[in-house]
């Protein structure tokens, strides 16, 4: 099996495809993303993973080596915990499974940069930034009773991963990656929806 | 397939997905799971100052602002559950006419239509639906503690309130030490009774005579 990864590599790197960073031209990232949630929105939250994202990239090539544009995505966090006691007044107490589901839809500004563009390779990394805003829809159930809430936060993303071209000119192709995601959120004594998310898609060209 | 053929294709699968993948809480509660039991006492009450109680032998039915007397297979059940209940934490059942320590009323809460009062304060209205006549204290006012819950009542309940008769003469009113309310999917079906109502005194360890 090990021999068969290098020798995969090995044919990929010997194909010598080149990624270019298409300058002026506008690309599109679509990737289906994995979430993990992280610190306080996985202890005090949803611990589950997310396995039901996707993510949406529109990049303009402002040279070989940095495209800049517009990140956006959708990733829908949901955990069901067995019933328990939750004190819900002074003398009050409610039995309940208790159910919170979020949703998570960033609209950022967005950079990614591709730092060895230009020479000859099968796989090129990248790295990227965003900043904006994380769209989050937040809903908390006793049972079958309670509500939503909406709202806007600041929202920092930093990833890395990497692309594999398709063909030569390196238009289109794979494109893996991690995205670091700062979510703001606090209301009700929650501080923030952080989160890692892993993604895998395609880019291309719009032309 | 062009880019443009290719782009709208692969956002339509997205936006589908967008839609679909979405796990919708209630729509992942089994019956069970959608109920819940919320409990209120008076934390000056010491129960196991209470030896005997006495059970309504109906339940009274709030239907959107309307109030009626029934005895139904479901009133049945929710009141056998609270007998088996009642009588497994130490009380002794008495007849109400034998000076109970403590009274039992059990009520079917609907309410599908907005009506002139819409039990937002399900306490509001308790002396109107709840003769103290019927416990042997006519003229007394009910009363709850401040700190019980304000219930939103807004689809169907069943409550069960624990009144304190021993201490009425003295205190001159009625005051509710206990209440129960159950909520959820299927609460108004006989087979949920029995489960219902022991959750509401598993987590009410207090209630404990002597």
């Amino acid at each position: 099996m090990k021999l068969f990864k290098f020798s995969f590599l090995f044919l990929l790197l010997a194909l010598g495809l080149n990624v270019h960073a298409q300058q002026h031209e506008l690309r599109l990232n679509l990737h289906y993303s994995y979430a993990m949630p992280l610190g306080s929105f996985k202890n005090d939250v949803i611990s589950n993973n997310s396995p039901r994202g996707v993510t949406g990239d529109l990049l303009y090539g402002i040279n070989n080596k940095i495209s800049v544009g517009l990140g956006l995505g959708f990733q829908d966090f949901y955990q069901k915990y067995p019933r328990d006691l939750y004190p819900t007044g002074n003398h009050e107490t409610t039995s309940a499974v208790l159910s919170n589901s979020v949703q998570i839809m960033p609209v950022l500004a967005k950079a990614e940069v591709y730092p060895f563009n230009g020479k000859r390779a099968a796989v090129q990394p990248y790295i990227s930034a965003g900043a904006g805003l994380g769209i989050i829809s937040f809903a908390q159930y006793l049972g079958e009773f309670g509500g939503s809430d909406n709202s806007a936060g600041l929202m920092l993303q930093g990833g890395a991963g990497f692309k594999v071209p398709f063909n030569a000119t390196g238009s289109a192709g794979l494109s893996l990656g991690a995205n670091y995601n700062m979510v703001n959120y606090k209301k009700n004594g929650f501080d923030n929806f952080n989160n890692i998310n892993f993604q895998a898609g395609l880019y291309f060209p719009l032309r | 397939m062009t880019n443009k053929h290719l782009l709208i294709a692969v956002l339509s699968v997205c936006t589908a997905s967008f839609l679909s993948c979405t796990k919708e809480p209630l729509n992942n509660l089994t019956p069970q799971e959608s109920r819940i039991y919320v409990t209120n006492s008076d934390s000056t009450v010491n129960f196991s100052n209470y030896q005997t109680y006495s059970i309504s032998d109906s339940a009274d039915v709030l239907d959107n602002g309307k109030t009626h007397k029934e005895l139904t297979g479901v009133d049945q059940a929710y009141i056998d559950a609270v007998n088996k209940y009642m009588q497994a934490n130490g009380f002794k059942l008495v007849n109400k006419n034998s000076n109970p320590d403590l009274g039992i009323n059990v009520n079917r809460i609907y309410n599908t239509a907005t009506g002139y009062y819409d039990y937002n304060d399900y306490w509001d209205y308790y002396g109107g639906y709840w003769d103290p006549y019927y416990w042997g204290y006519g003229g007394y006012d009910y009363y709850v503690p401040y700190s019980f819950g304000i219930y939103q009542v807004t689809e169907g309940a069943v409550s069960v309130d624990m009144l304190d008769l021993k201490n009425a003469n003295a205190k001159g009113k009625i005051a509710i030490v206990w209440n129960g309310l159950i909520r959820g999917e299927g609460i108004f079906d006989s087979s949920a009774a029995d489960a219902s109502v022991k959750a509401l005194f598993d987590q009410s360890t207090y209630l404990k005579s002597k």
